[in-house]
């Protein structure tokens, strides 16, 4: 039996309706209880912020994607090199670290879970490996199916219960957490050497489209009872002009869930572009954000850019397609056999140009104008927009309107007559960051039961105890002790043991790995359904026995079990 | 001042030694120098018998002598800016990174990834040079920059990709896809070469022998005599799938 006592926390908990009370925090064996004996380890917070640990609900840190990312870029190996020191490995690079790297920094920057955004199921095994190897977080995977055979067979013959079964049976077999589709359909017709430019286009051979295919996955995860919903990355992003596409897409959600969204929306930024070239590019955030508020079933995160160097990745490969003939820089695309592809291409985000400059902008809008924070969360589709050691900084911007304004004053000039942030007033308070930062993704991705995202009895006891007291800092004046409290915890505590002190790693950690099980009926279950094993055995170079992930892959894997079709 | 340097007969030869710790300049305050043997730490007097003869002021004066079996030391001379080493065999992988200056002599063979990303100074190799000689690390946008690469055996398989600037010699042959990604400098490749040039945007490659399976994207621009080979050569432009600029000139078969 462990014990430990966090005692003069300022605790703001939203899940639990706490803002800013000083209080002690028991801890029994990675859990929170009411009370310890008098043998428990003590840690003073002195009054400083203390927050439920830090829940990342999209990044991309683990996978074949990020690895080929790592290959891709030997100079950003070399930038950024520790030696091995005490517990914590030899970490190298900056936007695409090695998994220890990532680990070490997001639990310096106390974050203790993290949703890698997309895995490709054939490709489910080595994510497991890197998850093993990122030891101090949490780790949930969106699988992909944007461009999966059988699921666009099944929702051309409009039938959702099989549809649902295909993700079912593939959830369970490569121990993926949710749905993600990644520009539905359009992947899929990139492969054929085609592109899809609206909802309501086609995908060659299938005689489906996106908007489909969303529709029917939708349902398909409310019939599964799946913990999180459907994880959208919109068709056509980042092209002038695409903002279309996003708000006919937000119009196609029903609200079908009482507990959390039914569509949720990533790196909105990149998908909120007026214009019709790169030359007239205009900010459309207030539109996104009208449709949203008005919305909700749809929950969002940002995507926010920061201006730097960095790596794009995504299972979007006629995306990154156009990236390349943009910048003429190295580049890679994959195509993974029947489910989806993936691009990757290294990108500067700089103040010189205009485009990126109204990317930036955009983003911090979509925040600000987003009424609720638990519908706009805190995020930089790391490492696209920016990697994820930025969030300090998104967090500063998002505080103080001075911070913004003095930014504004080294941007391009064309900036302010194509977006309106400079007009909007808001400062985001502390319990709206902390809504962004873990409680509102803990809701959005069904991990409250599980005990994340809030400090209440019973909650596993992750903890982050920044250097920051909130009643003698004006984040809008004095953003820059924000900034840099945010950067490094005093405390990051995973599961009721101190992980992380004042960015000093300290033990080897365990994480664990959910992934969900939806029961299926005997009758519609697919590994049953000799059609789609025949199709199958005849198109995937695997043998469908050999597909599931054996359980050895996920040492700590905890199974998140869902009554399905009831 | 010449430090030998004779590697002592160890009980694992296989495992390989990481010596980048052995470029000239190293040697001006002693021979104390620290290497890797696998994941172990090792002196140098550990791995070597180690003479000194005379004294330097300045690095420039210090030539390393390195004798016996160096065939598993790795990124011998890495950054080395000045001074000369003489390498009595073969050299193992990684040898002349980022070299800047001074030379290096092999009169044995070398390893893969001779003057990996080397950007000044010379390397003249005796033997054979394995794969990625005189290239890139793999998803560097730039290879080599500048200096000299002589090798006047063959050379393996992606010789000069992304060579950027500088000169890369082969008198022998080189192996698949030499001059792949060529950004500029020059190649010369005294025997035959197979699908040369690839993707290439600028610089200059000649190539003495017979091309193997040419890549299909050259555009045939003139007939020129070459003086300074004594030959007659088709000169190409391209590589036209990638709109390059590049010159590949390939001598006519019996032509002289």
């Amino acid at each position: 039996m462990t014990e430990l006592l966090v005692k003069n926390a300022c605790v703001i908990d939203p899940i639990q309706g706490i803002n800013g009370e000083i209080m002690d925090i028991a801890i029994r064996d990675g859990r929170i209880v009411e009370s310890v004996s008098d043998r428990a380890e003590v840690i003073d917070a002195q009054r400083c912020l203390t927050l439920p640990g830090g829940i990342d609900s999209h990044t991309h840190v683990c996978g074949t994607k990020v690895n080929f990312g790592r290959y891709m870029s030997p100079e950003d190996m070399r930038a950024g090199r520790t030696q091995r020191r005490g517990r914590m490995h030899v970490t190298s690079g900056y936007y695409v670290p090695t998994t220890f790297g990532n680990s070490y920094r997001y639990s310096a920057m106390g974050y203790t879970t993290l949703l890698e955004g997309a895995m490709a199921p054939l490709e489910a095994r080595h994510t497991h490996e890197e998850f093993t190897a990122t030891p101090h977080q949490d780790m949930l995977a969106n699988t992909l199916f944007d461009g999966n055979w059988a699921v666009m067979d099944a929702v051309r013959e409009k039938n959702i219960k099989k549809t649902a079964a295909i993700v079912g049976w593939t959830l369970n077999a490569i121990k993926g957490y949710a749905i993600k589709l990644t520009n539905p359909g359009g992947t899929e017709a990139w492969g054929w050497g085609e592109d899809l430019t609206s909802i309501h286009d086609q995908v060659p051979h299938f005689e489906v489209t996106p908007a489909e295919i969303i529709t029917a996955m939708i349902q398909a995860n409310e019939l599964l009872k799946l913990p999180h919903s459907v994880h959208l990355h919109c068709n056509n992003l980042g092209k002038p002009g695409n903002y279309q596409t996003t708000l006919d897409t937000f119009e196609l959600v029903p609200d079908l869930n009482p507990d959390r969204q039914t569509l949720y929306a990533t790196h909105v930024q990149f998908h909120a572009y007026g214009g019709r070239t790169w030359r007239n590019i205009c900010s459309k955030a207030e539109e996104i954000t009208r449709s949203v508020n008005s919305k909700p079933q749809i929950v969002m995160d940002m995507g926010q850019i920061m201006f730097c160097r960095t790596m794009t990745m995504t299972a979007d490969g006629p995306m990154e397609f156009n990236l390349h003939c943009l910048h003429h820089n190295k580049w890679s695309n994959h195509d993974v056999e029947l489910e989806t592809g993936s691009g990757i291409i290294p990108v500067t985000y700089s103040k010189k140009s205009a485009v990126n400059c109204i990317m930036w902008a955009i983003g911090l809008e979509l925040a600000l104008l987003t009424k609720s924070p638990w519908q706009c969360l805190l995020e930089t589709d790391n490492p696209n927009g920016a990697p994820f050691v930025k969030y300090p900084e998104v967090i500063g911007l998002l505080m103080s309107k001075r911070y913004r304004d003095e930014e504004c004053a080294t941007l391009h000039p064309d900036t302010e007559g194509n977006t309106s942030l400079c007009a909007l007033e808001r400062e985001m308070d502390w319990h709206d960051i902390a809504v962004m930062t873990r409680a509102g993704q803990a809701k959005a991705l069904g991990i409250i039961n599980q005990g994340k995202g809030h400090l209440g009895t019973g909650a596993e006891a992750d903890i982050a105890i920044y250097p920051i007291r909130t009643d003698s800092v004006d984040p809008a004046r004095e953003y820059r002790k924000v900034v840099e409290g945010f950067q490094k915890t005093r405390y990051t505590i995973k599961r009721g043991r101190v992980v992380s002190q004042d960015g000093e790693i300290i033990v080897d950690g365990a994480n664990a790995t959910f992934w969900a099980n939806a029961k299926i009926p005997e009758d519609i279950r697919v590994d049953n359904d000799p059609e789609f094993i025949r199709r199958f055995q005849e198109f995937y170079t695997v043998r469908m026995s050999n597909y599931p992930v054996q359980e050895i892959y996920l040492p700590r894997g905890r199974r998140v079990d869902t009554e399905a079709f009831t | 001042m010449r430090v030998i340097l004779e590697s002592k007969v160890r009980k694992k030869p296989t495992i390989p030694i990481e010596a980048e710790s052995i470029i000239p300049r190293n040697f001006l305050k002693g021979t104390d120098l620290m290497v890797y043997e696998g994941n172990k730490e090792r002196t140098l007097s550990e791995l070597f018998w180690i003479f000194v003869e005379g004294t330097a002021v300045s690095p420039e004066n210090i030539e390393v002598v390195l004798k016996g079996d160096a065939s598993r030391i790795k990124r011998v001379g890495e950054y080395m800016d000045t001074g000369s080493i003489l390498i009595t065999g073969d050299i193992g992988m990684h040898c002349g990174n980022f070299m800047s200056g001074g030379t290096i002599e092999i009169l044995g063979n070398a390893d893969a990834w001779l003057g990996r990303e080397m950007r000044g100074g010379m390397i003249l190799c005796r033997g054979n040079a394995g794969h990625y000689c005189a290239t890139g690390y793999r998803g560097e946008k730039k290879g080599m920059q500048g200096g000299k690469v002589e090798v006047l055996g063959n050379a393996g398989d992606f010789c000069a990709e992304y060579l950027a600037g500088g000169e890369v010699h082969v008198h022998g042959s080189t192996g698949d896809f030499p001059g792949v990604e060529m950004r500029g400098g020059r190649l010369t490749i005294g025997r035959d070469a197979t699908r040369p040039c690839a993707n290439m945007k600028d610089g200059t490659c000649v190539v003495l022998g017979n091309v193997h399976e040419m890549i299909p994207t050259f555009e045939k621009i003139d007939r020129r005599v070459l003086p300074e080979w004594k030959i007659i050569a088709d000169v190409y432009k391209g590589d036209v799938a990638n709109r390059g600029k590049g010159t590949l000139m390939v001598k006519i078969p019996g032509a002289a």
